[in-house]
């Protein structure tokens, strides 16, 4: 059976695709499926120094769409786990250098030979998305609390039903509780209301994160991070669990009724 | 302290605000209300009134106004005489 190809997206830039992509792939070969993250971010490479594969690099995605070498031969094997694999993206090259007909293709072959196929979708709505875009099954869209970035990901949203791809997941990123609880940030509630879209995951605005990226290694390799264990979650409901979404914000009862107060 | 004070007078918290704003924003954005389409929707919406009342067509709007439960499409135009009913009316042809 073919593998699954998911892009991951959110139109803004910086909310946190690039460790999304890193942290649910890394979840999803920890439970031995075979996986392949694409960095489709061309001439913005950075998923490999987030997964900390950035010296081995020999080979990039471009070269593959050009046959200037076998998709083999790009493949960089993840530190710890042998059955995961990295396709880093062209430093010095143009978004335009590959048409979405070659993303098609590299993504079909690819899907033969592994569970899942992620994609690091570069931020904006140009080409390099639609290249990111062009082979996907499915799409995760990455927002934060954020009017802006809750703007573009409405946009991007409307752009994937246009180009009639169906099934379309949502995480918020960088929560921060306490102002959420204090009224001074939007709850997941209303931004899963605003955009209408199915609830993936609630991930926490965490240090670790930084921490994590600094080290180059992900967060789900660390045990007891609360940022890693949002990402566990998510994955596992990408992969068909049924487990209910943590909205990350059911505050003591002192809480609820100063919200209530001061929201009415 | 001082902000727990302002919401105490009515100031709505920023999430609030923000989720308020993004209603709007986001409809505006889905309808994509470009300055032409307003202008058809407005000439569309005068050419319906034109039949039942003279109006003055200078001063017409049309808005999104967002409310708690819904969304609203409002327009306001001058009436400067409304026709008896079943007397004079003009023959002016619905668009489309
Ligand atoms: N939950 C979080 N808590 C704290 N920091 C975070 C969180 N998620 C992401 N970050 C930080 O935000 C920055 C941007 O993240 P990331 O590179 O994943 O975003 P991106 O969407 O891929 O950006 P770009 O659009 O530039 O590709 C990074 O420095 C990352 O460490
Ligand atoms: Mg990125």
């Amino acid at each position: 059976m073919a593998g699954k190809v998911i892009v991951v997206t959110s139109g803004k830039g910086g909310v946190g695709k690039t460790t999304t992509v890193a942290n649910i792939g890394t979840t999803l070969a920890k439970k031995k499926y075979n996986v392949v993250l694409v960095d489709g971010d061309i001439g913005l490479r950075n998923l490999d120094v987030v997964m900390g594969v950035e010296n081995r690099i020999v080979y990039n995605l471009v070269d593959i769409i050009e046959g200037k070498c076998r998709k083999e031969q790009a493949m960089i094997r993840d530190r710890k786990l042998n059955n995961l694999f990295i396709i880093p993206s062209a430093q010095t090259r143009d978004k335009d250098s590959v048409q979405p007909e070659q993303m098609k293709q590299l993504c079909e072959e690819l899907a033969k030979e592994f569970d899942f196929v992620l994609i690091d979708c570069p931020a904006g709505i140009e080409q390099g998305f639609r290249n990111a875009i062009a082979g996907a099954a499915a799409a995760v869209v990455v927002t934060t609390p954020e009017v802006s970035a809750i703007r573009d990901a409405d946009r991007v949203i409307g752009l994937l039903e246009a180009s009639l791809l169906k099934e379309i997941h949502l995480i918020v990123n960088r929560l921060n509780q306490r102002m959420v609880k204090k009224g001074d940030m939007m709850s997941t509630e209303d931004i899963v209301s605003l955009l209408a879209v199915p609830l993936l995951g609630v991930v926490p605005e965490s240090e670790e994160v930084v921490i994590s990226t600094n080290r180059g290694v992900p967060l789900v390799h660390e045990r007891g991070s609360k940022a890693g264990q949002a990402f566990q979650l998510i994955a596992a409901r990408l992969q068909g669990e049924n487990i209910p979404v943590d909205m990350g914000n059911n505050g003591s009862f002192l809480g609820r009724m100063k919200r209530l107060i001061w929201n009415s | 302290m001082l902000k727990a004070i302002r919401r105490f007078f009515g100031e709505k918290a920023s999430g609030q605000v923000a989720r308020k704003r993004m209603q709007v924003v986001l409809m505006h954005d889905r309808l994509d209300l470009t300055p032409d389409v307003m202008e058809s929707l407005k000439n569309d919406i005068l050419a319906v009134l034109s039949r039942y009342m003279e109006i003055d067509d200078q001063t017409i709007r049309v808005d999104l106004e967002q409310g708690k439960e819904y969304t609203a499409l409002v327009s306001n135009v001058i009436i400067k005489r409304v026709y008896r009913a079943g007397v004079n009316l003009p023959e002016i042809p619905l668009p489309r």
